[in-house]
């Protein structure tokens, strides 16, 4: 097995557009989250969402504009932003061997809750003719490979909340087995249509509106927490054989050590202890590291009564009297929950955090809940914080549960 | 507006192409109308015109291709409605020449 560099990174994403902006944003505590104010927006109960400052225009000709789903404008510019980073220009040999692993659980939902408006709502037959091209699942990847002329595989992952996690892990597992020389991989999501935000909200899984300031309304691990709050952007990462990165003088941002997997089957969306812990020890196996040293975890976190309670006591589960002295940052406080893309950006952040020695805030942690008694790095970042090992865990509906290892560059 | 007027300002609108390159012996493809611009392009013709398109047309290489297609299916719906009005209008007759006789003494 080889070693797994990470050489590039690339955000699109509602706390910034560069690693050092989400980073200062994530440590900081600034949150993104804000009243929605999209058409309809007054039809939702709680019109909160984590929006990306971003101008497809300013990155795409008007006919390529047209043809692609926000999903896709997000995820291309995250590829390009993540390559520059890595100051990687590959061969023809080497785009043949290079490869694109891209989550997104609901891919150009945008463009398809258009259409159904122009079918449904205006009863008019006249569809655009880009709209299968736009909503596909694998239109994100599909493009990033041919802006990149990208030849090996090129995979685009659906579980839900786990998807760049997992599309992470498969491009991990490729790289470390030497199928592959490079791979960009990560996650997007462009899910703020009123369409897919009813849908959301008919789940009952969605925070209601902090009515003192409302970008505090996602409050992971706190009693008085009422759910998740959606957001859009991207992350992609380059990935590379550590000998490579070292041999071509690239700067490595750390290393993905491992990834593991495990399936949830006693609910569709119900998170389980089991499952959870399953994928955490898989983690550390796949990593081949002793849970004594992990340092710290960034958690799925979601902000809801469910997930946040299982979390803690999957992580027990596993650390047994250690978890509580393991710092665990819930992020999603501040960037939303990226659903698809959400894991890709919280491994940056964790990613991030290593680098810079410092242990990011799980923000609007208000009031402590009995069954929520870990170190959640509450309210402040904790500067200084010592470790060189994380895990990152994504939970989702479906059951697939994916926790990526990863360490600081010693 | 002629058509090819019409059709060549939807080309510099939408694809950014100048207007003095829209020959009629240009060939869109080397000014950037890929398969999917066309079906796009031809789309936006339909607004334009108020035409349905049938899924397969002839093929269309030239920018004088589409306006030619364009123009023919014009001059096709022009001789359609010139039908029905004429049909309509004999059957009309028909029905007051019937009406007549029946008021007939």
């Amino acid at each position: 097995m080889r070693r797994v560099a990470v050489t590039g990174i690339g955000v699109v994403c509602p706390i910034g557009h560069s690693a050092s902006e989400v980073f200062e944003a994530a440590r900081a505590g600034r949150s993104a989250i804000h009243k929605l104010t999209i058409p309809g927006a007054h039809r939702l109960a709680a019109p909160l969402a984590a929006t990306v400052h971003f101008d497809a225009a300013e990155h795409f000709e008007p006919p390529r504009q047209r043809l692609l789903d926000r999903v896709s404008h997000l995820a291309v510019v995250a590829a390009k932003r993540a390559f520059a980073d890595a100051a990687c220009e590959l061969t023809p040999a080497e785009r043949a061997r290079a490869g694109v692993f891209l989550g997104t659980g609901m891919g150009g939902s945008q463009s398809m809750d258009d259409g159904y408006q122009t079918l449904y709502g205006e009863q008019s037959n006249r569809i655009k003719p880009m709209l299968i091209l736009q909503g596909m699942h694998n239109a994100p990847a599909a493009w990033i490979g041919i802006e990149h002329g990208l030849l090996g595989p090129n995979l685009t992952y659906s579980t839900a909340c786990s998807s760049s996690s997992v599309a992470l892990g498969e491009a991990w597992l490729r790289v470390a087995h030497g199928m592959l020389e490079v791979a960009i991989a990560g996650g997007s999501e462009a899910p703020l249509s009123l369409g897919s935000l009813k849908a959301w909200e008919a789940m009952h899984t969605l925070a209601s509106v902090d009515a003192d300031d409302p970008a505090t309304s996602c409050k992971p691990f706190s009693k008085n927490r009422s759910g998740m709050v959606l957001g859009e952007g991207a992350a992609l990462l380059v990935l590379e054989p550590w000998e490579r990165a070292r041999a071509r003088g690239a700067a490595i941002h750390g290393e993905l050590l491992g990834y593991g997997l495990s399936t949830d089957t006693g609910h569709i969306t119900r998170p389980g202890v089991d499952g959870q812990a399953a994928a955490i020890s898989a983690a550390l196996a796949s990593a081949g590291i002793r849970a004594e040293e992990v340092d710290a975890i960034n958690a799925h976190g979601t902000g809801t009564q469910a997930n946040d309670s299982v979390e803690t006591a999957a992580i027990k589960r596993v650390f047994g009297a250690r978890a509580s002295r393991i710092p665990i940052s819930a992020t999603k406080a501040i960037h939303g929950h990226l659903l698809g893309a959400t894991g890709a950006l919280e491994f940056v952040l964790s990613l991030l955090a290593l680098k810079n020695a410092v242990a990011l805030p799980t923000m609007h942690l208000q009031v402590p809940d009995p069954e929520c008694d870990l170190d959640y790095v509450a309210n402040a970042a904790r500067v200084g914080a010592a470790g060189r090992t994380m895990l990152s865990n994504s939970f989702a509906f479906g059951g697939t549960n994916a926790v990526l290892a990863l360490r600081a560059v010693s | 507006m002629t058509t090819a007027e019409r059709i060549r300002a939807i080309l510099v609108k939408n694809y950014k192409l100048n207007p003095e390159h829209l020959t009629p012996d240009a060939r869109l493809e080397e000014l950037g109308v890929d398969s999917l611009a066309m079906a796009e392009l031809l789309f936006s013709i339909e607004d334009e015109f108020g035409l349905v398109l049938a899924s397969e047309t002839t093929p269309i290489a030239t920018f004088g291709d589409v306006v030619q297609l364009i123009d023919e299916l014009i001059a096709a719906k022009s001789s359609r409605a010139a039908l029905e009005h004429n049909t309509y209008s004999a059957t009309q007759s028909l029905v007051i020449t019937a009406d007549a006789a029946q008021q007939a003494p």
